[in-house]
């Protein structure tokens, strides 16, 4: 396996305002970006608003069912258009001074046009377009309006992913997740599709998967990941499973597929769940993560009833629940058993040491930190081919 | 081949529906790229019927990767040809074929990802059925919602072609019939679903909304009577569809339309096509392009219902009327433009300057 010599960005990258804007413009701002789950936006009128680099979209559904995107931005003098999210609007009005819109972006009604805009052809003031596609039940949005179709971007990635319908999957509330790590997006990533640190950071809380037999590649700027459960976990799985098996997840499929989509999607398709992990850079060292997490459907009474005896199953058959021992839960991330909470300490950590005069990176491991390094390189190449030389 | 046909053999004949024929055709090796199609695309015909010749235009309702044509006749009331194609044609008989043509089709690619919506009504479902075949076998991630009207379900063209595909296509192919004249039955196994009514505003405002696209690049194709594509393409832009995205044909049947005008008896018709113009007088209730036929100088000329195009002419003097004229833009018909074989005279003399042949 190539070993190429570290480093592969500088650290600058993961710290410096300037790099951060590079990114937001070249990479955040060129590629597709997740914007949520179909069902929120449910109806004809219903909107999200989504921030893609320097760039905010807002995607409506029609009466035609059919999603549009288009850029946030009033044509008259850039107002914002529309907050976050919003249900059954008929048309889109600026706040500042009522200009008005269609579903369809086309500019329909001026106050006062006849006198302060008597030239204007409404017809070259529609709202500029954006390109939104839905996939897998995930709704993406790109900047430009005709950009290459998703499925072309993401060629190959479809082919390896779980046996997961997503659409028939349903979303409980509480298990949706927001955290803001004070680490670089990169950093994030990185921990994302890292394999050497599954076995330990998550010895005691990842321990039901067989790291040692994990399948990774990556097709594209994409990351592909599967692994499978370990013997203990699969000869037991009616025991210890925490939901419902997802249909279509044979004995010879089963596992954990993990991918991330370029530039910062993580999907977590398990044996019995669907998540998305959106890694939202925030700056140089801060990124939001949002994680929305479906199942089977269940009734509460099943619920319970399922945690309740795979949470003593698994305590008796699994062994410990947290890295270190003798912490305090709430406070430790370490004793937390919770492995988000351990990857959300372990980046935190990281990106402490990156203004140190003396940091570097030492050595990578030479099979199991290659996805690390093959992403660095996908962001440096990506990044040149974009800005084309300059700078 | 003469004037533009070949001659291709009949291999198979059978009958979806006790009204209609399925005719399968052999594509001679030659042939092969002569009658190269894209699905949706219509095969002109010619007979001889006591004498005379007749041409009519059916949908190709087979994929593109056979080595036949395959053609479905409903019969119609009255209709001459669709009645000696039930009747008379047989395996072993030849049939006078031109290459396919026509303006609603699809192209397939097994990267596209799209939502295709299909609206069909009786033998309009013919070229939606090529479509509908060739998208499930060409591309894996596209799917197709078809919402099909038919009198009764025994007229239902495809029934368990259908079912069949629904079955091995699973999600990929939803399909939703219309029934306008539902029969009740008795059987206790009756536990087959439809929507009742005719296809019109109501239902396709139903349909899209209960029926949301899988991927965000749709395409609408509407094949049936021209009312029908009216109501529908209305429909369907009045919600926000963007106009590029909505494609139809009309199957008008020509023999349907009741004529509300009384046309001139014997009307001088001067026909200007190349070198000489040709006139002819137009007997009562006549067509224009019937009166030419019959002088042997008709323009050219295909469907015979006025859907295909081919024989428009432009009214320099006098005045037409046409039956149905779906080939034409509004626009076109206000310019003076008309279709021979629909153009009844409404003058007593008219003149009409046809392209040269």
């Amino acid at each position: 396996m190539k070993q190429t010599k570290m480093p592969i960005l500088p650290v600058e990258a993961y710290t410096s305002q300037e790099w951060f804007d590079m990114e937001q413009k070249y990479i955040f701002g060129e590629t597709w970006q997740f914007a949520g789950l179909i069902e929120d936006i449910r109806d004809p009128g219903d909107y999200i608003t989504v921030q893609c680099g320097f760039t905010n979209l807002l995607v409506v559904k029609g009466r035609d069912q059919r999603l549009r995107a288009f850029h946030n931005m009033c044509r008259h003098r850039g107002t914002q258009l529309l907050r976050a999210v919003g249900k059954k609007q008929k048309a889109i009005t600026c706040p500042y001074h009522d200009w008005t819109y269609n579903l369809s972006g086309e500019l329909t009604s001026i106050p006062e046009k006849e006198s302060q805009f008597p030239n204007l052809d409404m017809k070259k003031f529609c709202l500029h377009r954006g390109a939104v596609e839905t996939w897998r039940g995930m709704i993406f949005v790109h900047p430009k309006p005709k950009p290459e179709p998703l499925m072309k971007w993401l060629a190959g990635v479809p082919e390896h992913l779980g046996p997961h319908e997503p659409e028939t999957l349903v979303e409980y509330e509480e298990t949706g997740t927001e955290e803001t790590i004070k680490a670089n997006w990169k950093i994030v990533a990185e921990n994302y599709i890292d394999v050497y640190h599954l076995a330990h950071l998550h010895s005691a809380t990842l321990n039901m998967y067989d790291h040692k037999s994990q399948i990774s590649s990556f097709v594209g700027p994409h990351y592909l990941f599967w692994e499978p459960l370990t013997e203990t976990y699969f000869n037991q799985l009616d025991k210890l499973i925490p939901y419902k098996r997802i249909p279509g997840m044979t004995d010879d499929i089963i596992g954990a597929y993990v991918p991330l989509l370029f530039p910062n999607l993580g999907l977590s398709e398990t044996e019995s769940s669907w998540s998305v992990f959106h890694i939202i850079p925030i700056g140089p060292a801060e990124t939001k993560v949002v994680t929305r997490s479906k199942i089977v459907e269940m009734s509460n009474w099943d619920y319970m009833k399922n945690s309740a005896r795979s949470g003593s199953a698994w305590t008796s058959l699994m062994g410990s629940g947290t890295k270190y021992e003798g912490g305090d839960p709430e406070t430790d991330p370490m004793a937390s058993g919770n492995f988000f909470a351990e990857d959300v300490f372990a980046c935190e950590q990281q990106q402490k040491s990156l203004k140190s005069p003396l940091f570097s990176v030492g050595a990578t491991a030479i099979e199991l930190e290659a996805s690390v390094r093959k992403f660095q390189e996908i962001v440096r190449d990506f990044l040149e081919e974009k800005k084309g030389g300059e700078k | 081949m003469s004037g533009g046909f070949h001659s291709l053999e009949v291999i198979g004949k059978d009958f979806p529906i006790k009204e209609a024929s399925t005719i399968r055709m052999a594509i001679p090796p030659e042939l092969k790229s002569v009658f190269r199609f894209s699905p949706g695309q219509h095969l002109p015909f010619r007979f001889f019927l006591a004498g005379e010749e007749l041409r009519r235009t059916y949908s190709i309702v087979n994929s593109p990767d056979k080595e036949y044509l395959e053609v479905t006749v409903k019969r119609v009331k009255g209709g001459r040809i669709s009645n000696h194609i039930n009747d008379n044609l047989q395996v072993g008989h030849k049939v006078e074929v031109m290459p396919p043509q026509g303006r609603f089709f699809i192209r397939t690619a097994s990267d596209n990802y799209k939502s295709y919506f299909l609206f069909g009504a009786g033998s309009g479902i013919t070229p939606l059925y090529s479509m509908l075949q060739t998208i499930l076998r060409d591309e894996p991630y596209s799917n197709v919602t078809l919402l099909y009207g038919n009198r009764d379900k025994s007229q239902i063209l495809f029934l368990k072609q259908l079912e069949a595909l629904v079955e091995e296509h699973g999600k990929r192919l939803k399909v939703i019939h219309s029934l306008s004249e539902p029969r009740s039955t008795w059987s206790m196994s009756w536990t087959w679903k439809y929507r009742t009514g005719m296809i019109d505003n109501h239902a396709v405002t139903w349909f899209i909304h209960n029926h949301p696209p899988v991927s965000q690049q749709t395409g609408y194709y509407i094949c049936g009577p021209g009312g029908m594509n009216k109501s529908v393409a209305e429909t369907l832009l009045e919600l926000g569809v963007p106009k590029e995205m909505i494609h139809f044909e009309s199957f008008g049947g020509g023999g349907e339309v009741t004529l509300d005008f009384e046309p001139v008896a014997d009307a001088q018709l001067e026909a200007v096509m190349g070198r000489n113009p040709v006139q002819v007088s137009i007997p009562k209730g006549w067509t224009v392009l019937r009166a030419l036929k019959e002088a042997g100088n008709p323009p050219p000329y295909s469907c015979e219902s006025g859907v295909c195009g081919s024989c428009v002419g432009k009214v320099v003097a006098g005045k037409a009327k046409m039956k149905n004229c779906m080939a034409l833009e509004e626009s076109e018909v206000e310019a003076g433009y008309v279709l021979a074989c629909q153009s009844l005279p409404a003058s007593p003399s008219l003149k009409i300057e046809f392209e040269s042949a």
